[in-house]
């Protein structure tokens, strides 16, 4: 009995609450809408978002660690500015991507370097990361805009399908298994929480603390490239601006996720379904004609919410009078057995 | 009802009488018709686009239009947020988009495939390029625009000149680029503007607050400088009451593309001597009429077709002069607002 | 009593290596642009960071109880709309009245934020977050696409900027900047001789030992939050007397500039240290260079990036700086604790 119950635990989880959730806004959406179980819809929901989404895995493990990077939509802008000014001075695309890749690489290492060795506050750094990457790309671009990429390269990002799926929910779909993996089932994924969780006291075990939080800004450095690369792929064409302001929505999903602020806690899973529920809220929405401030109003209003309710909840669990009814509850049914 | 039909049947008769015979015949919209409609602007929550909003509902209710109008546009003026706009109004099955567009080739895959579904196409305010639309409702001739800011910068400075500077929006406007790239060549190619000089080219990013800055930067770094120009009705603005601040009002003048609520006080005040602005209550009028009669069948998007937009009168559809294959319908013409015209268009002062 | 001490003495070194690299900075553009040490530049940077330095006093105050406000910039903007509107319908509002309103509309704002975040024990981020999007939203939603025009507002508050209050030598202090100066003298005042400023460095650097010392934590949170947001509507009552035309995007991403001016002056984002002078001198120099940039005739296109490269190379020099003297400061102390040790060591002994 105690066992059985102890295996209901999962039910009071920050993921179950995203599922319920998810469940109601995929209901409400049916309701709401007769377009949004269209297949091409779901295959929309997806790649238009498919940048930030890539994006919010690495800020996963970026606030786990118990840091920020708030310079990852200028990098996206920077990566994709890079690809532009090399195509535009008539390189192969590989070879902007290499370049792409590598600058973002060097941008994250950076940001880690400043973080790490000079012990300076992630927010401080990446809020200056945020406006030099931009102005870099700013200077590369100025106020051109670059197209006319080859139909192999735009095609990948538009409305490519694999089989009866599209190739941007694959792609999600294997990162976001890859970084579930690396999270919960290695030493790495542990030495992220463990750090996140009480940093002297990793330094104390031995884990290189410096190592971990370099890697983790350089992957997401890298991976915030890649987001821009095929944020490229999808416009098609490119200026300075682009994915601007975009941090905000990536870090909103991370939290709302169940990943703790302060480090240390959060599932890869929970940001899984966080994304899902976000990501459909905004598209059901957007087929009812819902204004796009009302929509991030009511997402800003849910991220509150998912951690007022669980938190009142507790409170509520922790009460004397809610004690007290428990107690008595428990009694009764003592004296009955 | 009846009366207005017959005033109108009369008109028709009129203009038919009064045309010479190799005129195309003017072809009118068949009302009643259900066509669901989306307005997207360049974002929400800015004045001029809410008048689109206002002419286009006009047109909604002339045109006895059972379907839906839908106004939604992004937060920030960005095309991805229009991205995603366009794509859900693609699987809503809509008839018509309408859009002032955040950029000339980004929108691309996404209008090309609305046009696929079957959806009308219409761009207004700010085209994109020729292949991802039917055809473009220009406010006004974007080379006119060049020609009417030079003009008004040499009316402002006299006939012996002096320095001006441009405050626009952001680097990336498409808009703005245009306007200033004709201004420049006017500039350059036409002897009557020589002594105008243009020193510098500055981004308020369509933001108050770096507007009123860039402004202040401005007489900081040019002395000599006796005038602001701003295609922008932000940058106007802000500049404007960074002057009256500085108490350069007089001194150093602001013009541009203003909106008369927002700049009458600055005329008033000496502050900004004239701007110019197209009606855009107008403009979305007219382009949820050409929308309409595309989509309903009535017009195609060809040179020459001739159709009667509703209060607005006649127009044809024309080639674009300043895109390459694309086609446009030339709404026009520029108000400009001043001093002199003043008891034309300002507003009386409200309470006491 | 001792530690305290020299926690103050640390500030003050802090303080003063802002300042060191603040006059770096300001030699530096001196060389580059022509008649850069005028009275005009002082004013100039002391104008444009007035409605910065409002605003981050009251992230001060925050974010030394280990919290951070980003709603600032949307309770910035709707404040100025909601005070140019009321303007609207009663243009003889008292002058008290209106900034007694402001700071009231701000507040309230403040007081929602406060309340989930030390009530409802959801984190500062999470909170305000949330509130940046929904009080966004609802000044969209609440403006309905109108915009305030100068016009509508009475002459007293549309020249307020242009008043000069006092005069030191040739550099005057305008009506912006002073009630900025007030702002940041009283709070840093409060700071530093209230029981209320001292509990809210205790509750900064550990919630639990405030706590257990009876502290009364959340109340302490929930002020700060309030005090955050009044500040923040008396930030809108000035950015609406300095801009005048004021649309719903009004003050968007402000709360940036806000955390780079906190942070800048050295305010630990781990809260329990940093004083409000500090955030002046954060502000004050992100705004030079910010006003410098944009005064100096360089590419446009470069600005951006060079206002980051200046922010970092100030912030990292800051932090190396203090990394030395802490080292140092920790090796002095315990020297001296050694010698005190050697010196009296019976003292030890009998206290063991």
């Amino acid at each position: 009995m105690m066992q059985l119950l102890s295996r209901w635990t999962w039910l009071r989880r920050w993921e179950t609450l995203l599922l319920i959730v998810l469940i109601i806004v995929l209901v409400i959406n049916t309701q709401l809408s007769p377009f949004f179980f269209d297949a091409n819809n779901i295959s929309n929901i997806f790649r238009l978002s498919i940048e930030k989404a890539m994006v919010v895995l690495l800020m996963t493990f970026v606030i786990i660690n118990g840091e920020i990077d708030l310079s990852v939509a200028s990098l996206m802008g920077l990566s994709a500015s890079v690809l532009a000014v090399t195509f535009e001075a008539g390189w192969s695309l590989p070879a902007g991507f290499a370049l792409a890749l590598l600058i973002g690489a060097i941008c994250g290492a950076l940001n880690g370097f400043f973080i790490t060795y000079l012990n300076m506050p992630s927010i401080v750094v990446t809020l200056a990361g945020l406006i030099t990457y931009r102005g870099v790309a700013r200077i590369l671009l100025e106020d051109r805009s670059v197209g006319g990429y080859p139909e192999w390269f735009t095609g990948l990002a538009q409305n490519e399908w694999i089989g009866t799926f599209p190739f941007t929910v694959i792609l999600f779909a294997v990162l976001f298994v890859v970084c579930y993996i690396i999270l919960s089932r290695t030493s790495f994924g542990r030495y992220v929480y463990v750090i996140g969780n009480n940093r002297p006291g990793a330094e104390y075990a031995g884990i290189s603390v410096r190592r971990v939080k370099m890697l983790i800004f350089v992957f997401t450095g890298l991976m915030a490239a890649f987001a821009g690369l095929w944020y490229a792929a999808r416009l098609g064409n490119i200026r300075a601006n682009a994915a601007e302001g975009f941090e905000l929505d990536i870090i909103t999903i991370v939290l709302l996720g169940g990943v703790s602020i302060f480090g240390g806690k959060g599932t890869m899973l929970g940001v899984g379904l966080s994304l899902l529920v976000v990501l459909n809220i905004r598209n059901g929405m957007s087929l009812a004609n819902v204004s796009s401030n009302v929509q991030t109003s009511i997402v800003g209003a849910l991220l509150i919410l998912s951690v007022l309710i669980p938190n009142w909840a507790q409170s509520l669990q922790g009460s004397k009078f809610w004690r007290s009814f428990v107690d008595r509850n428990r009694i009764t049914k003592g004296e009955a057995v | 009802m009846k009366h207005l039909r017959l005033v109108f049947l009369m008109a028709v008769v009129l203009l038919i009488a009064v045309q010479p015979a190799f005129m195309q015949e003017v072809i009118t919209a068949t009302p009643g018709q259900e066509v669901d409609m989306l307005l997207l602007p360049k974002a929400l929550g800015n004045a001029v686009f809410d008048q689109a909003h206002e002419g286009a509902i006009e047109a909604h209710a002339e045109l006895e239009n059972p379907g839906e109008l839908i106004f939604n546009g992004p937060s920030e003026a960005s095309a991805p947020g229009q991205i995603d706009i366009i794509e859900s109004a693609i699987t809503q099955g809509v008839g018509g988009i309408m859009i002032s567009a955040n950029d000339y080739e980004q929108l691309l895959p996404s209008t090309t495939r609305a046009m696929e579904e079957g959806i009308t196409v219409v761009t207004w305010d700010s085209p994109v390029d020729p292949s991802g639309e039917a055809l473009f409702i220009a406010q006004v001739d974007f080379s006119e625009t060049g020609t009417v800011m030079a003009d008004m910068a040499l009316r402002i400075l006299g006939e012996d000149g002096g320095q001006f500077a441009v405050l626009s929006a952001t680097p990336d406007a498409s808009n703005q680029n245009a306007w200033i790239a004709a201004m420049q060549e006017v500039l350059e190619t036409d002897e009557a503007y020589a002594a105008l000089e243009l020193v510098t080219i500055v981004y308020g990013n369509d933001d108050p607050d770096d507007s009123y800055n860039e402004a202040l930067g401005l007489i900081d770094s040019y002395p000599d400088l006796e005038l602001i120009m701003a295609p922008t009705t932000v940058g106007i603005a802000a500049a404007a009451k960074a002057m009256q601040d500085e108490g350069l009002c007089g001194q150093i003048a602001v013009s541009g593309l203003g909106l008369p609520m927002e700049m009458q006080e600055f005329v008033e005040n000496g502050c900004s001597q004239e701007f110019a602005l197209w009606s855009f209550s107008d403009l979305g009028y007219l382009t949820y009429y050409v929308t309409y009669m595309l989509q309903t069948g009535a017009i195609t998007a060809e040179v020459g077709v001739t159709f009667e937009a509703g209060r607005m009168g006649t127009y044809t559809i024309e080639e674009d002069p300043t895109r390459e294959g694309g086609l446009r319908v030339l709404m026009g013409p520029f108000s400009v607002y001043s001093a002199e015209n003043l008891e034309e268009w300002a507003i009386p002062a409200e309470g006491s | 009593m001792k530690s305290l001490r020299g926690l103050l003495h640390l500030q003050q070194v802090r303080e003063l290596s802002l300042f060191v690299i603040l006059i770096l900075v300001l030699l530096l553009f001196g060389s580059q642009i022509d008649g850069y040490f005028s009275p005009r530049t002082f004013s100039r940077i002391a104008t444009t960071v007035s409605i910065i330095m409002i605003v981050a006093v009251g992230q001060t105050i925050v974010v030394l109880t280990r919290n951070i406000d980003l709603s600032v910039g949307s309770i910035v903007g709707f404040t100025a709309f909601f005070i140019g509107q009321q303007f609207g319908f009663n243009r003889d509002l008292h002058p008290a009245a209106a900034v007694a309103l402001a700071m009231g509309v701000g507040a309230l704002a403040g007081m929602l934020n406060g309340f989930l975040v030390a009530y409802g024990r959801v984190p500062a981020v999470v909170v305000t977050l949330g509130t940046l999007a929904i009080y966004r939203g609802a000044l969209v939603e609440y403006s309905g696409s109108q915009s305030i025009a100068t016009r509508m507002l009475p002459d007293w508050i549309k020249e307020l900027p242009q008043q000069t209050v006092f005069t030191i030598g040739e550099v005057e202090f305008g009506a912006l900047p002073v009630i900025a100066l007030v702002a940041v003298i009283l709070f840093q005042m409060i700071l530093m001789y209230t029981s209320f400023g001292r509990r809210l460095y205790a509750v900064g650097s550990s919630t639990e030992a405030a706590e257990v010392a009876g502290i009364p934590a959340r109340r302490l949170v929930f002020t700060a939050f309030m005090i955050s947001g009044a500040l923040a509507g008396l930030g809108g009552f000035v950015y609406l007397a300095r801009i005048g035309t004021i649309t719903a995007v009004a003050a968007t991403g402000l709360e940036l500039q806000v955390v780079a001016a906190v942070v800048v002056g050295g305010v630990n984002t781990n809260g329990g240290s940093g004083t409000v002078f500090g955030t002046l001198l954060g502000a004050v120099l992100v705004g030079t260079i910010e006003q410098s940039l944009i005064r100096m005739r360089i590419n446009e296109f470069w600005k951006d990036a060079l206002l980051g490269v200046f922010i970092l190379i100030a912030v990292t020099t800051d932090s190396v700086m203090m990394s030395r003297l802490r080292t140092w400061w920790a090796a002095r102390a315990q020297k001296a604790h050694k010698r005190e040790a050697l010196s009296a060591p019976t003292a030890g002994q009998v206290e063991a």
